[in-house]
């Protein structure tokens, strides 16, 4: 999705150590090049393209680009080739501002060597381009001793992804009139609803991953992104809400989620939050409601678990497999398996298959998240954690649908048992240092909890803490298990999604602008 | 390999095709990154890329497509998506392109010596970086060293008969350790990007700040919730800074949506605050002869002691403005529509030596890091995760981590009470270190 001048920045912003550009990421408006400098891809990010000439690419070459990979050494080589149509369509202020189509395509080829990875890509799926491509990532092996690739075969990967509407086939009307319903349905909502912004994306991605292990595996998913915004006025402020659904699946999405319901979620937020006070500021109990406030596991645990930073044994949970990390109460899973969701593929960007991978089990650490690259370093089964942004970049291992399991309390209880705090509806996003260990989350949408009842919106409510603490002060976790769509940084993208029951935790610093009373 | 000539054809390609006014962005990039943990090469990722935006007005009517696949067939069908896609928005008579055949002299955008060193000693040059950062034994571990360079090329031209290119390059150094000290980690990450290979700092410079970083917040304590004043580091500056940039983009005031809206020409900070956005620094990292649709770069003056003097405009949103674009068009490269932009954006500095500033404050907040979203450009409200030094009676007492601040844009600006008088221009927001007279702090 093109950063919208202004808006802020999509979720989970992580800041990754490889680039450590301070600031990098919050200038979404700002000329880009010191940004790419560090990064893997060159010219765009904007995810996007197409189908033209669907790229038929043999087998036969293939297996060549594969050894011509290892000509040099080198124990792994991996093609991947990618092709990808996208469709971008901006409603602002009730018009059509603009509407985009893209078309992409390419390679990336991979050799690695012991701890060593060389990466080429290139635009042109000529077989002079991809063996160029293979040239050049096989340099990292210079002087190794080089094996013999295993001959490609086709390998089945078990579909996650159903489509009942295919989105080659639906007219661009169907596409525009998603959008004007939520614009009005936003508009109407409340007179102090100003201004709505309505965001359709579409793309439909395919993929072939071949591998020196044998591996040969393609693939299509479609994938729709809706997102919108809605400003209100009154009292002095201003408000921008945000409500956002997202699927792998066909345009069916919204038969089952209404445009008007998006819209609607996101005026109400924008209305309530007219209201606001200053947040307090101090250590205090909060309650996270259901849904995307699973951002806080995704960032304050799941990215401390991600394979390479603990390969590198940098990340907080190094060392800790087996050991008691979190309340007993507390049970984490990352499941790239659930059908349709955001995070959901058929098989990662290596061609592993996707599964249920619990992490956390009743506050023992049992799995960290892996790509081949890690596995083979910590001497752990791959997780299906490998992903990419693109053919621009070398897989990493990411989360998928990473949520905090259904507990057994009641949603309601866990309110009523709160005396004082802070309850968080919505949360923009957070991010994670996973090598001090600190995270941070700022909240859209806020209420004190006065004597267990949620009373005043407050704004301006930033959350920090310590990883290894917050897991262990989760003391109530509800019944009410519940998912929300968004987008990972590290360096390049992911689409993810999180999830989780309304959860209470204990004494987290939580900063507004009103000191506390 | 020079693309103005398929740019050129392609603009005719659209108008044939039914379009009334078209663009084309051609960019082509080669793009090296290496990086270095522990003094072995870690990974090596090479690659050169080339790809087609295009912008058409039909009927009043904006569509883009874009496309990385050279040949005449994809082309052809992108031209077809594209004005297929400009027959279905609105049309609005403000939906124009730039006319200006100008390009402003921008000196020392491309070295063409990047190129030419050798990749022994780019790979050199990181693990110098990350071995002199680790020469502190408390520093226990490294989070590695990146090498990185781009060059890039960007062909431009449009129906009003613009043809314009330019060729730019950059390169940096990054690195990051970590200091240890039982369960403690503290990371301290450096990074030095210029657009020529001999401007990089040297890498004891480079590995030097890194290890300060790391060391002077290793250790700690803990801090009352309390107000206090609060000095912003110049790495931490982009909160402050990229908020005000979000809050000058022209589309946002037109929507009500900027709570700069409606203060042209009043004092909208403290009049030690003046804002620089400049296209035409030489050997800037933003710097370029002409903006993402063509229009020339300039140097602007948007906050002057204060006051606010203007805002920034793309051709189109400055139209409906009633003002010339500012040349703030902003393009992440060939597959996004040209948004609105800074170029080197920058806070003057003051006269107050970075030390005094320090010294002059009996009790405040040295931040060094922030987290969140910066200030939020619709309501100025602004809430963040902080780190940093905690200073008592003008001296650094402790290292502070797992705060809070929180405030609001017109508190802060107008907050502004000592600027440092130094500053270093070579970073995507510039400033000095300055100091905010107080802002809520929440920690124990």
């Amino acid at each position: 999705m093109k950063p919208v001048p202004g808006s802020a920045a999509e979720i989970s912003r992580r800041q990754f150590l490889e680039v450590g550009l301070q600031g990098g990421l919050a200038c979404v408006a700002a000329p880009a090049l010191i940004e790419r400098l560090f990064a893997s891809g060159a010219p765009t990010t904007a995810p996007v393209s197409a189908p033209v000439a669907a790229a038929r690419i043999d087998r036969a070459l293939l297996e060549r680009v594969i050894k011509r990979a290892l000509g040099q050494g080198g124990e792994f080589a991996e093609v991947y080739v990618e092709n990808r149509t996208a469709r971008n369509i901006l409603m602002e202020e009730s018009r059509f501002k603009s509407a985009e189509f893209g078309i992409s395509q390419g390679a990336g080829v991979r050799v690695i060597a012991g701890d060593q990875t060389g990466y080429a890509y290139t635009d042109e799926l000529t077989a002079g381009k991809l063996l160029r491509a293979a040239e050049v990532a096989s340099c990292i092996a210079r002087g190794g001793a080089p094996i013999k690739p295993v001959g490609i075969r086709p390998t089945k990967r078990a579909s996650r992804v159903t489509v009942k509407l295919p989105l080659g086939q639906v007219a661009d009307e169907r596409r525009l009139d998603v959008c004007r319903r939520a614009d009005r349905a936003a508009l109407d909502f409340d007179r102090r609803i100003k201004l709505a912004r309505v965001s359709y994306y579409d793309e439909v991605r395919g993929r072939t991953i071949a591998n020196s292990e044998g591996l040969f595996v393609t693939g299509e998913l479609p994938l729709l992104y809706f997102i919108v915004h809605a400003l209100s006025e009154g009292k002095g402020t201003r408000h921008m809400g945000r409500e956002r659904i997202s699927r792998h699946s066909g345009f069916e999405m919204f038969d089952q989620v209404a445009p008007e319901q998006v819209a609607r979620s996101c005026a109400r937020e924008a209305i309530a939050m007219l209201e606001a006070r200053d947040a307090p500021s101090g250590k205090m109990d909060v309650v996270m409601q259901n849904g995307w406030g699973g951002v806080l596991v995704h960032e304050a645990v799941g990215h401390p678990l991600e394979g390479d930073s603990i390969a590198k044994k940098l990340g907080v949970f190094t060392g800790k497999l087996g050991q008691q990390v979190a309340s007993p109460v507390f049970t984490m899973v990352d499941d790239g398996s659930l059908p349709n969701a955001r995070g959901t593929t058929d098989f990662d960007d290596e061609g592993t298959p996707m599964q249920r991978n619990v992490l956390i089990e009743d506050g023992v650490l049992v799995k960290y998240l892996t790509d081949i690259l890690s596995a083979r370093q910590l001497g752990l089964a791959r997780t299906g954690n490998g992903r990419r942004e693109s053919f621009r970049y070398r897989p990493i291992p990411r989360m998928t649908n990473t949520f905090i399991d259904r507990g057994h309390d009641k949603p309601a209880d866990i309110v009523a048992s709160t005396r004082r705090g802070i309850y968080v509806q919505a949360l923009s996003g957070g991010s994670v240092d996973d090598v001090s260990g600190m995270f941070n989350f700022t909240c859209r949408e806020a209420y004190l909890i006065e004597n267990g009842k949620k009373t005043a919106p407050v704004k301006g409510a930033t959350l920090i803490g310590s990883c290894l603490e917050v897991i262990k002060n989760i003391d109530a976790v509800g019944d009410d298990l519940e998912f929300g769509p968004g987008t990972c940084g590290k360096g390049q993208r992911a689409e993810v999604e999180v999830g989780q029951p309304t959860v209470r935790i204990r004494g987290i610093n939580v900063g507004g602008a009103a000191a506390q009373g | 390999m020079n693309h103005q000539p398929l740019a050129q054809q392609l603009v005719k390609k659209c108008l044939a095709r039914g379009a009334d006014a078209a663009e084309v962005f051609v960019e082509s990039a080669r793009h090296l990154s290496i990086a270095i943990r522990n003094g072995a090469v870690e990974t090596v990722e090479e690659a050169a890329t080339a790809g087609v935006g295009l912008r058409v007005i039909v009927g009043g009517r904006l569509a883009f497509a874009h496309c990385n696949d050279l040949r005449p067939a994809a082309l052809d069908s992108a031209v077809a998506r594209a004005i297929e896609f400009g027959r279905v928005t609105t049309a609005d008579p403000s939906n124009a392109l730039p006319r200006d055949p100008g390009v402003t002299a921008v000196e020392g955008i491309y070295d063409p010596a990047i190129a030419k060193v050798a990749m022994a000693s780019k790979i050199d040059l990181a693990q110098t970086v990350e071995k002199l950062a680790m020469s502190d034994p408390r520093i226990a571990k490294s989070a590695g060293a990146n090498y990185g360079e781009q060059e890039s090329e960007v062909w431009l031209a449009n129906s009003n008969g613009l043809a314009k290119s330019y060729r730019s390059s950059g390169c940096g150094v990054d690195v990051t350790v970590v200091a240890v000290k039982g369960d403690l980690q503290s990371p301290g990450n450096e990074s030095c990007a210029r657009r020529f290979f001999g401007d990089l700092l040297p890498p004891a410079e480079i590995a030097g700040r890194a290890a300060k970083k790391a060391l002077e917040r290793l250790d700690p304590r803990p801090l009352k919730t309390q107000r206090a004043a609060v000095l912003v580091d110049p790495d931490v500056v982009w909160p402050i800074l990229g908020g005000l940039l979000a809050a000058l983009d022209g589309e946002a005031v037109l929507q009500g949506a900027s709570f700069l809206a409606g203060q042209l020409g009043r004092s909208v900070a403290s009049g030690l605050l003046t804002l620089v956005d400049d296209g035409t620094r030489p050997r800037g990292l933003a710097s370029c002869p002409f903006d993402g649709e063509g229009v020339p770069t300039q140097k602007r003056t948007v906050v002057a002691g204060g006051v606010l003097q203007g805002f920034l405009y793309n051709t189109i949103v400055g139209q409906r403005a009633g003002q010339a674009s500012t040349g703030n068009a902003a393009r992440d490269g060939f597959g996004s529509l040209p948004g609105i932009g800074a170029h080197n954006f920058s806070m003057s500095a003051g006269a107050t030596p970075a030390a005094d500033v320090v010294k002059a404050t009996r009790r405040g907040l040295w931040l060094k890091e922030v987290t969140g979203y910066g200030i939020d450009a619709v309501n100025g409200n602004f809430s963040g995760g902080a780190a940093g030094l905690w200073i008592e009676n003008g001296e650094v007492a402790f290292p502070v981590r797992g705060l809070t601040i929180a405030g609001t844009a017109r508190e802060m600006l107008e907050g502004i009470d000592l600027v440092g008088s130094e500053i270093d221009l070579d970073r995507h927001f510039a400033a000095p270190l300055f100091r905010i007279r107080e802002m809520q702090i929440g920690g124990e």
